[in-house]
């Protein structure tokens, strides 16, 4: 779990003390690349709490997914469909709400297992314990 | 635990992630910063407009205070003299409206279609063209003039600012209209000449139309006098 704070971590501070920044041109670019990274985060998520996580599958989602939704923004404006990237925001959106939704309901009914189980031994111990 | 065994890739990931947030972070407050300036010239605009309705005010009062001088001085009889030299040199200075035979001339914007190629620059009043036709005016010995109603004075500027002209710090646009008090005959001819402002400005469609009047009002000067830098030298002035 640490692991994945202090590389989040390291990359905003990257980002931030790095001298350049991306030029406004590029800018729809690398908002469609982040939303689709994103999305593949908020997936990777789901699918450790449904169990059928898979370390290759995520990196690679993570960054093809990435690299195929800048591209089809690109692809748009090259042929003339400036607005492409709507198409690509509203898929993304869409999935990541959906993606979200399955968390908290997976997260939700957990917490109520634990409550079933025991209201007095909260915290994150029991519920390591509880999955086995 | 299974996790465990490659967390680097996953960091990596994490480092990607966290890499894009705060570039897009970076690159959207740059775009937010020009979005800004919008709203900022918005702002500037709205200060300008007040601003400029707080001189008006100020100047009619500034107009109302200098005409009671002038009829105080005028009222003392003790002062008679100095009151006589004072209207002298307040119309020498354009602070009094002034009347006489003179003409009116007026410009206005071309009429004609712009040609494609062809600069529209060239079909508008620029300040330049102005400048050029009260210069010949006082050349032709013009002794009083205004532009759109602001007096020329010593310190009047006629400036190109945007789609305007600035007159005494006061925004005109065309038609421009100049009166200029003089013989309204040479006068007439110093535009209309060959070669002079009008000719020039004829092949572009810049309509310039000079009336002769046998009575013109040019209207007294009414912004600052106030000097913040000179001081008048009266030591050598006796000398002489």
């Amino acid at each position: 779990m640490w692991i994945i704070l202090i590389g989040f971590l390291a990359g905003v501070l990257l980002g931030m003390l790095s001298p350049f920044t991306v030029p406004v041109v590029y800018a729809r670019y690398l908002s469609i690349a982040l939303l689709a990274a994103l999305d593949t985060v908020f997936g990777g998520l789901r699918a450790s709490l449904e169990g059928t996580y898979d370390n290759g599958v995520f990196i690679t989602g993570f960054f093809t997914n990435g690299l195929l939704a800048a591209g089809l923004v690109y692809l748009g404006d090259r042929i003339g469909v400036d607005d492409l990237y709507l198409a690509g925001v509203a898929a993304m959106g869409i999935r990541m709400f959906n993606n979200l939704g399955f968390i908290r309901r997976a997260l939700f009914t957990k917490w109520r297992l634990i409550q079933a189980k025991g209201p007095g031994a909260g915290g994150a111990a029991p519920a390591g314990r509880s999955q086995r | 635990m299974l996790v465990r065994r490659v967390p680097w890739a996953i960091a990596v990931v994490c480092l990607v992630l966290g890499f894009m947030l705060s570039m897009q972070f970076k690159v959207q407050r740059q775009v937010a910063l020009n979005t800004a300036s919008l709203q900022r010239a918005q702002e500037l605009a709205a200060a300008l407009e007040k601003s400029e309705a707080e001189r008006e005010r100020l100047m009619t009062e500034l107009d109302e205070l200098r005409g009671q001088m002038t009829a105080m001085v005028k009222n003392q009889a003790e002062l008679a003299d100095v009151a006589e030299q004072l209207e002298l040199a307040q119309v020498h200075a354009g602070l009094v409206p002034l009347t006489g035979p003179g003409v009116i001339v007026t410009m206005k914007d071309s009429t004609l279609p712009v040609t494609p190629g062809e600069n529209p620059n060239n079909y508008i009043i620029h300040d330049e063209d102005v400048l050029k036709t009260i210069n010949d005016l006082a050349a032709a010995g013009a002794e009083a003039m205004a532009v759109n109603g602001q007096r020329l004075v010593a310190s009047s500027e006629v400036r190109c600012s945007g789609p305007t002209i600035t007159v005494n710090g006061v925004r005109t646009a065309p038609p421009i209209v100049i009166t200029a008090v003089g013989d309204p005959e040479v006068l007439q001819e110093a535009i209309t000449m060959r070669g002079g402002v009008a000719d020039q400005l004829k092949p572009w469609g810049i309509e310039v139309s000079v009336v002769m009047q046998e009575e013109v009002t040019v209207p007294a000067y009414k912004g600052s006098l106030r000097l913040k830098y000179g001081e008048p030298v009266t030591q050598e002035v006796s000398e002489d």
